[in-house]
């Protein structure tokens, strides 16, 4: 066979595709933290991302940079032939243990933010009721069960149903644990937060529920994360987080509005 | 050792085109396996870019939502089972018989059966286009209820995809037998070609886990058209257990996906760095052990279903990471200390490391639990999908073709056309595929078909849709050089590469009984041997 040396302007473009990429990864991985979540679960799980993310970039500039090293430095020079090296058993067993270390340090460090997210759930927190629908939500308030310190303005449940024109506003209080339990009754949703950095399916004939605490007050965009049919794709809703006390003037212009007992507020609102 | 009497009519020649039909030869079955799924890989190809259109900018109108479904869903179901599972077995059908130094396959005719039942059952899959309701609509893992809801398309796809699993069943079957039986004096299991012993690993899980979908599938079946129920919470069934039994078959099927194609760059990586496969019983190994611990990691793709018990699963998903470490070391180790030249074969062989690499690595950010409850479902792991099955599989099918093409048809590749062909199709599938993982981070879910300009994500689907674009441009260059090929004689030596395995011992392409005499084999690479018959070097 001919010889091949490596032409300058093909180590030039193995060089350059190396640095896009190392770059690329880089600004994608940076992007990522920009929201960070916004519940004492999402800092968890965002710590946790960071680990990963470190592990994965020195796994992959190691391995990177070996290869392309590799690719320069032994590039064919002449027909002779180089040491027919098989490999050897201790090689070998350094082969099976660097991963064996990785994967069992990365594994014991999810599993510890796994106990400490399950930690957090409640029993008395505000429990909302969600249940997904083909194509939107609907969310409900158990008068009985909106949290520690609210006095029920009234009997009943108080919901708030969507369209896949009019995304329904889910409105939760601030700074307290916030249970979801999930209902389907016709196909499998997905209940995906993205500023929660965390989603749990709906399925008939199953309850699933999670506890959140957000930290943060605003409207975050949200929509359904699992394949549910033709408009799976406007199955979108918003997460209002707000202040207890925001939340319990909304609660009774609904309780006053839908179980018509609300005497505290005036029906005028927006 | 086996050989087929093939009985001649002397002075009949059938035509050509009947040649084809009634042929039992392997080779000529490996030929029309990879026609076929080429040809659906191109299908596949064209429903990928009507997504990306759909995708590129917010808001889009271009297709409707329900066509939506149905072209995502059988640009899947195209690319999984009508092209990647059975391209292997167009390379195996090939390549095994030839490297095992064979004249055929174990059961030639239940090989051309093999083969047959895959255009019925592509051609009955997309049929569903033009029946009422559309082609099959609930994504290629058709999960149940939402399976149960749409049209006569999906029964059209659930018997394709019973009819292609039996296909791979019964490939499965023949690759074992010809493998365990049909080796040349001297080739003892250790010996073996390595994409032998990626194949025989493949077989093994077709054969255990394909009968597991058919299973499944099976019972969706009758939940549709008889009123079965079990899948179905109001008759006491369970929604959950279908992705249970869809996963048990589907996890193993990522490994069908890709083993092969780990195997196709190990026969190659070995060749252009003038060395043997560093490890090789490592890597047997680890093949061999990705192949059963792939049999325990299923519900890692249910992790959001709350019914999962979540350390099982998160750990031996992690522990999957093991071998493949261990793959990646034996390729490392083959270049280092090499010759390394850099044909076009060559080229796509990196690609696949480097690629994979990637793809392995985003695989773990799924596999730590908590991190996979915010990128289950999004576009991150579509990012992870297609590094394992385009930068991995789809990048070995094309160094294999380049590879193998002296050898099959008798003639080289362009090797400049082949350079452009390789530069293209990394750069698109970087652009294409890198930006995914920053929109599934941002909080983009998969299988949408359209989202809000407010969302903030159409700058990064532009960008993907543009790479996207320049994925089927990469394609330019490969056909003119296959039709420049073709245009030309014949004129390929046995071996044009000095490589090591059995199948360069033959002219290219080889006769109907494939070898007139077989060198001796005493190492896992017998032609190598040959070359350097004074010993030197091992
Ligand atoms: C280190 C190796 C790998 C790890 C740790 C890994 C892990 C995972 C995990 C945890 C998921 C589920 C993600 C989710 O849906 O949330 C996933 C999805 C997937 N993986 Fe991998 N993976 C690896 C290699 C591969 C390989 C080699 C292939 C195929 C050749 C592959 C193909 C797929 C496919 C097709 C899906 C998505 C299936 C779907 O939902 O449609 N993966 N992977
Ligand atoms: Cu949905
Ligand atoms: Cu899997």
């Amino acid at each position: 066979m001919r010889r091949v040396p490596l032409p300058r302007r093909l180590r030039l473009f193995f060089a350059t595709g190396v640095a896009a990429m190392l770059a690329l990864a880089a600004t994608g991985t940076a992007s990522a933290i920009q929201p960070g979540g916004i519940t004492d679960e999402a800092r968890l799980m965002n710590e946790l991302f960071w680990i990963v993310t470190i592990a994965g970039l020195a796994v992959f500039v190691l391995v990177g940079a070996a290869l392309v090293y590799a690719m320069i430095r032994y590039r064919r020079q002449g027909d002779e032939l180089p040491p027919q090296f098989h490999g050897g058993a201790k090689i070998e067993a350094a082969m099976v243990g660097v991963p064996v270390v990785i994967v069992i340090a990365l594994f014991t460090i999810s599993m510890i933010t796994l106990v400490q997210i399950d930690d957090k759930a409640e029993d008395d927190a505000l429990t909302i009721e969600v249940t997904g629908f083909q194509f939107s939500w609907q969310f409900a308030y158990n008068m009985d069960d909106l949290g520690t310190n609210t006095d029920a303005a009234a009997e009943g449940t108080i919901a708030i149903i969507g369209t896949p024109q009019n995304d329904p506003v889910l409105v939760m209080p601030v700074d307290e644990p916030v249970e979801f339990l999930l209902k389907s009754n016709d196909v499998i949703h997905s209940f995906y937060v993205k500023d929660f950095l965390y989603k749990l399916d709906l399925i008939p004939g199953r309850e699933n529920s999670f506890t959140v605490t957000a930290r943060e007050t605003g409207d975050f965009s949200a929509q359904c994360a699992e394949l549910c049919g033709t408009n799976h794709a406007l199955m979108r809703f918003v997460v209002r987080v707000v202040e207890r006390d925001e939340f319990d003037a909304w609660v009774a212009e609904e309780a006053a509005r839908q179980l018509g007992t609300g005497t505290r507020v005036s029906a005028s609102g927006q | 050792m086996a050989s087929v009497a093939v009985p001649q009519l002397s002075g009949y020649q059938r035509p050509a085109v009947l040649d084809w039909i009634m042929t039992v030869d392997h080779k000529k079955l490996g030929i029309l396996y990879l026609y076929f799924t080429l040809f659906f890989f191109a299908v596949g190809g064209i429903l990928a870019l009507l997504v990306r259109t759909q995708l590129a900018v917010a808001d889009n109108s271009f297709v409707g939502n329900d066509a939506y479904n149905q072209i995502f869903t059988m640009h899947a179901s195209a690319m999984l089972f009508l092209f990647i599972i059975p391209v292997w077995a167009g390379f195996g059908n090939y390549l095994v018989p030839l490297q095992i130094g064979a004249a055929d396959m174990a059961f030639p005719r239940i090989n051309a059966l093999s083969f047959w039942m895959l255009p019925p059952a592509g051609l009955l899959m997309f049929a569903g286009f033009i029946v009422d309701g559309g082609a099959a609509d609930g994504g290629w893992t058709a999960y149940s209820p939402l399976a149960q809801q749409t049209g006569v398309g999906m029964d059209m796809w659930i018997i394709a995809v019973i009819v292609l699993g039996m296909s791979s069943t019964i490939g499965a079957a023949n690759f074992l037998v010809t493998m365990f039986r049909m080796r040349a004096p001297g080739m003892t299991m250790f010996r073996m070609p390595i994409f032998c012993w990626t194949m025989l690993v493949t077989a093994l899980l077709q054969l255990l886990a394909t009968p597991v979908l058919a299973a499944a599938l099976v019972m969706l079946f009758i939940d549709r058209n008889y009123g079965g129920q079990f899948f179905d919470p109001n008759g006491g069934g369970n929604v959950v257990l279908w992705q249970n039994v869809f996963w048990f078959y589907s996890h193993p099927a990522v490994y069908i996906m890709i083993l092969p194609g780990m195997g196709i760059v190990s026969e190659i990586l070995p060749v252009f760095s003038r060395k043997p496969l560093f490890g090789y019983k490592a890597f047997v190994f680890a093949t061999i052990g990705i192949g059963g611990l792939g049999f325990s990691v299923w519900a890692h793709h249910m992790f959001t279903t709350g019914s999962v018990l979540l350390p099982f699963f998160g750990f031996m998903t992690f522990m999957i990471g093991v071998p493949t470490g261990v793959k990646i070391f034996n390729w490392l180790g083959t270049l280092w200390g090499g010759s390394i030249s850099f044909p076009t074969p060559m080229l796509f062989a990196l690609g696949f490391v480097s690629m994979f690499l990637i793809g392995g690595i985003n695989g773990t950010y799924s596999a730590a639990v908590p991190v996979d409850f915010a990128l289950h479902d999004t576009y991150f792991v579509v990012a992870h999908i297609h590094y394992v099955l385009f930068g991995g599989s789809v990048f070995a099918v094309f160094g294999g073709l380049y590879y193998w093409f002296p050898k099959i048809w008798g003639r080289k590749l362009n090797e400049r056309l082949g350079k452009l062909h390789f530069v293209l199709m990394f750069v698109g599938f970087n652009v294409a595929f890198f930006p995914m993982h920053m929109l599934g981070l941002d909080g983009m879910p998969r299988r949408i078909a359209v989202y809000a300009d407010s969302a903030g994500w159409e700058a990064l689907n532009m960008l993907s849709t543009g790479g996207a674009f320049l994925i089927a441009v990469s394609m330019i260059p490969f056909l003119i050089a296959v039709v420049m090929a073709f245009m030309r004689p014949k004129d390929q030596p046995d071996d044009p590469w000095e490589a090591n395995t059995l199948e360069w011992a033959t002219t290219s392409p080889p006769p109907d009984y494939n070898f007139d005499s077989l060198p001796p084999v005493r190492s896992e690479r017998p032609l190598f041997d040959a070359r350097h018959s004074n010993g030197e070097g091992h």
